[in-house]
């Protein structure tokens, strides 16, 4: 059946563009250049009231032009004006010939012609001749530059009441490059030949095409015609589509919430990470580990600025650097505050919650003095889209890169913990300090590493946070209190809890989200791990064996 | 020789407090402003006394008491929006559910348009969530850090909750526009007056009322329990129902605070009960040192004052000046100014007798 509906249409196709070729485009071009070129007083009015009765979308952008007042002589040929570009400190504008095709002026070299407005001759097209182009306005937007104009003048035509509104956009789709504005398009024309689609098989075949060319609105079409269609044999048809369709929706949509709450989990991880090897280890609540993310993502911006405005190279280089530098940088600051105040509080882990939260206060407020109240770093160009899986569903790839920049820090960790003889001292001294320190550890060392570690980690995030959002001084804030919700649902210490505690929180939070507001996901959340804690007081991994308390 | 310096503080506190503003105001001397803030003062002090009880005296960390306060503020705050209501749109309807276009007063509104009700609401809901809350997390033994996080992850989502319009309560912008209370004008200099000494009254009875129980078995327990919560609950001590019992208090003391607080400003919103306000509470207390009710209450009169001299000094430098206020306490003055005050007198009158013996108080703290 969707072949018939295909083959048909394909034939529609054909004989419009056969009969526009034969004898109509000679005819067009004579009163094109009537119109630049008038032989006689009257004859450039008749050759527009000619152009405008013809309705010929190839003459759109010509007539837009006209309308718009950019036309300009140029060769003895029409040609209009592009947006301004600054080269030199001169305005100047690039070239677009109008008629038999819209096509950039190339120079002798291949390159686009940019000049000034001052060195083209302006055609001269009077008011009242602009006047008579009045019924063909609507449609002069199907031949805009812009494809996404293009798309909404497809949709417009709906209401248009013009007899011919079909054959000028099957004549306009056929000038069509561009695959969305396409795909918009040829649904409005299904819909309009749906729409007076007579026997019962006709419509069912317009409805295949519908589907097989799946655009934005598609369901909302099926159902209206479901409900209310003409030819009563086909509604249960569209009825059946719109289910198949609503199915198909739902899945996508789940999909979706998956995909953007692993995306949010592998955030949480990065960020739960460092604050549970540090709690881990040394028993300390560091509530200014969301500011080493938040100095991560300032030292992404100044990296940028570095590059863009000092160096002059606007390149997606800078992004590579900053991952290593604002892993550094935090962890600087890590080790500073390390030195500084953590050292003191080791194993008083409301004492060090009260004085990093302090810490978190001037760094915040440092932020602020510094870079002001928003900032935001321009994502690299790589990382702009999304990769498409099936149509209407796209995963854009800043979160594929975070998920991806996850699992690679994290094998990094594992490998390090488990792997590497830092590792094994960090869980020597994790397991048992006094032990560790008869033992020749020097334990004090392994916390300043460990801690220079974490706060890294957290530095890492706030880069990768910079290409969902943007940068502002109480960024961090905003994420520590879901962190530290995921290492109390972990377990203290553990990698694994980490992970399968920050993907479990940021995935629920996604799917509760989707049923319930934002707000009511996050209390939900919190109610979740307070039922949860009933059963697991010690999170998902705890230690083994019976260790005393106090 | 304790006692008598105590009641010295005290006389010199009440003489301040209770006879020079009020007196001073009453002949123009110090304006209304000064008082109502005061009285503001006196409302965080009540808090800090829960905050001492629950952490100082019993080693819990909550980070909720600012939700607490809030639900004290709201109760009376929706009362105070009920009652003058009528008079500036038409509608029996607060102004803000006007603009939503709400049509009729929503079910959990309608007991506060009674103030018997709103205050008994006020102090039953603190004390209903405490005790909810409060029982599932201390059955689980969750204690220390995670108590801390976990009441804090509760602060964050209550806060959220509040700050949304369809939970009818005013959203972002709290509630506000505060007319009459019982037929008095809040803006009347005379009310405002009232309600400071009305704190002021409630503050000390509040310190008293703490001070006894500190001190009776009750108390005892509870610093049992800091010092070691197994070794207490191993001489068969219920340490559930002692820590549900001071959560609760301190929840009650908050929503008392709230309820003081709402009128006097003139305004409650969200911004109250943030994870970040709370935090504050706990640093009061802190700062002021904590196991010590005196150290509480000076510390909050303090913090407070600090606050609003420099906020219209140096408007930016406040969080530097209170984030460096936090990490110095906690790192050098253990057990606040308070204690540092202390320790610094004990110091002096240690020179002249060089064998004197180590107080008990040293000992007990560690």
């Amino acid at each position: 059946m969707k072949y018939i509906g295909k083959m048909l249409l394909g034939l529609c196709l054909c004989l419009l563009v056969l009969k526009n070729a034969s004898g109509q485009s000679d005819s067009l071009g004579i009163y094109v250049g009537n119109v630049i070129n008038p032989p006689n007083d009257s004859a450039r009015a008749e050759a527009l009231q000619r152009l405008v009765a013809m309705r010929d979308p190839k003459t759109f952008p010509f007539l837009g032009a006209i309308n718009g007042k950019k036309i300009y002589l140029f060769r003895g040929k029409s040609v209009t004006t592009g947006e301004a570009e600054e080269i030199d400190g001169k305005e100047l504008f690039p070239l677009y010939f109008l008629y038999p095709e819209y096509k950039p002026v190339n120079d002798k070299a291949g390159k686009q012609m940019k000049t000034s407005t001052a060195s083209l001759e302006k055609a001269n097209i009077s008011r009242s001749d602009r006047l008579l182009l009045n019924p063909v306005l609507p449609y002069l937007n199907l031949a805009n530059p812009d494809p996404k104009k293009r798309s909404i003048a497809y949709g417009q035509l709906l209401n248009a009441s013009d007899s011919t509104r079909i054959t000028i956009l099957a004549g306009a789709l056929n000038l069509e490059q561009d695959q969305d504005a396409l795909t918009a398009g040829k649904e409005v024309l299904y819909q309009m030949k749906l729409n007076i689609a007579a026997s019962e098989q006709e419509a069912k075949a317009y409805m295949d095409s519908l589907d097989n060319n799946w655009g934005e609105n598609v369901t909302v079409i099926l159902k209206e015609y479901a409900a209310t269609g003409k030819v009563a044999g086909a509604r249960a048809y569209a009825a059946e589509k719109v289910a198949g369709f609503e199915v198909l929706q739902g899945r996508i949509t789940k999909a979706q919430n998956l995909f953007s709450g692993i995306s949010l989990g592998s955030i949480l991880i990065l960020i739960a990470l460092g604050l549970a090897i540090v709690y881990g280890l040394a028993g300390i609540i560091n509530m200014a580990h969301g500011e080493f993310m938040m100095i991560g993502a300032y030292s992404t911006f100044c990296v940028q600025s570095l590059f863009m405005e000092v160096l002059g190279i606007r390149s997606d280089l800078f992004y590579f650097v900053s991952l290593p530098v604002s892993f550094l940088i935090a962890g600087v600051f890590g080790l500073i505050l390390e030195r500084l105040v953590i050292r003191h509080l080791y194993s008083r882990p409301l004492e060090s919650l009260l004085a990093t939260w302090g810490v978190s206060l001037i760094l915040v407020q440092l932020a602020r003095s510094i870079f002001g109240d928003l900032t935001a770093v321009k994502a690299p160009s790589f990382l702009a889209g999304g990769w498409q899986v099936m149509p209407h569903l796209i995963l854009p790839y800043n979160r594929l890169f975070i998920i991806g920049l996850t699992i690679l820090v994290v094998s990094l960790t594992y490998l390090m913990l488990y792997r590497s003889r830092l590792g094994i001292r960090i869980r020597a001294v994790t397991q048992n300090r006094s032990m560790s320190s008869c033992l020749g550890v020097e334990t004090r060392k392994v916390d300043a590493i460990t801690f220079f570690l974490g706060s890294g980690l957290a530095g890492m995030a706030g880069c990768a946070m910079t290409l969902v959002g943007n940068v502002v001084p109480d960024m961090g804030q905003t994420y520590i209190v879901d962190s530290f919700l995921v290492v109390v649902t972990g377990g203290v210490g553990k990698i694994a809890g980490a992970i399968v505690s920050g993907l479990g929180i940021g995935f629920l939070t996604k799917v509760l989200e989707s049923f319930y507001e934002a707000v009511y996901g996050k209390v939900l959340i919190l109610a979740l791990i307070i039922i949860f804690l009933q059963f697991k007081p010690r999170g998902l991994f705890p230690d083994k064996g019976r260790i005393a308390e106090d | 020789m304790e006692k008598i310096k105590d009641y010295r503080l005290y006389l010199a506190f009440l003489a301040l407090f209770l006879i020079l503003l009020p007196v001073g105001n009453l002949l123009g001397l110090v304006s209304t402003n000064t008082i109502s803030l005061w009285g503001r003062y006196f409302c965080f002090a009540i808090v800090a006394i829960g905050v001492d009880l629950i952490w100082g005296y019993t080693g819990i960390l909550s980070m909720c008491q600012a939700f607490f306060f809030c639900l004290g503020g709201y109760a009376l705050a929706m009362h105070i929006v009920l009652s003058g209501a009528g008079a500036s749109n038409g509608s029996d309807l607060p102004d803000f559910m006007v603009w939503n276009q709400v049509q009729s007063l929503p079910f959990f509104w309608v007991p506060f348009q009674s103030f018997g009700l709103a205050i008994i609401l006020g102090l039953l809901i603190p004390a209903a969530f405490a005790f909810v809350f409060g029982y599932f997390i201390f059955r689980s033994r969750i204690k220390g850090v995670y108590m801390a996080i976990i009441t804090q992850a509760l602060a964050l989502a209550m806060w959220l909750l509040f700050l949304r319009n369809e939970t009818m309560l005013g959203g972002t912008n709290g509630l506000t526009d505060f007319k009459s209370l019982l037929g008095f004008s809040l803006s009347a200099a005379n009310v405002k007056l009232g309600l400071y000494l009305l704190s002021l009254i409630l503050l000390c009875c509040f310190y008293y009322l703490s001070k006894k129980l500190v001190n009776s078995k009750f108390g005892k327990v509870l610093q049992a329990i800091r010092d070691s919560e197994s070794r207490t609950s191993y001489t068969a001590y219920r340490v559930l129902d002692y820590k549900l019992a001071i959560f609760i208090f301190s929840a009650v003391l908050a929503a008392v605070a709230g309820m003081l607080y709402a009128p006097q400003t003139g305004i409650i919103t969200p911004g109250r009960m943030d994870v970040k306000a709370s935090v504050e509470m706990v640093m009061w207390v802190a700062l002021g040192g904590r196991g010590k009710l005196k150290g509480a209450i000076l510390g909050a009169l303090t913090v407070n004052f600090l606050y609003s001299i420099c906020t219209s000094l140096f408007p930016d430098s406040w969080l530097f000046i209170l984030g460096f206020l936090f990490v110095i306490t906690v790192l050098y003055f253990d057990k606040g100014f308070f204690g540092a005050i202390e320790a610094l007198g004990e110091k002096l009158k240690r020179k002249p007798v060089p064998g004197r013996p180590v107080s008990e108080h040293e000992s007990v703290q560690s």
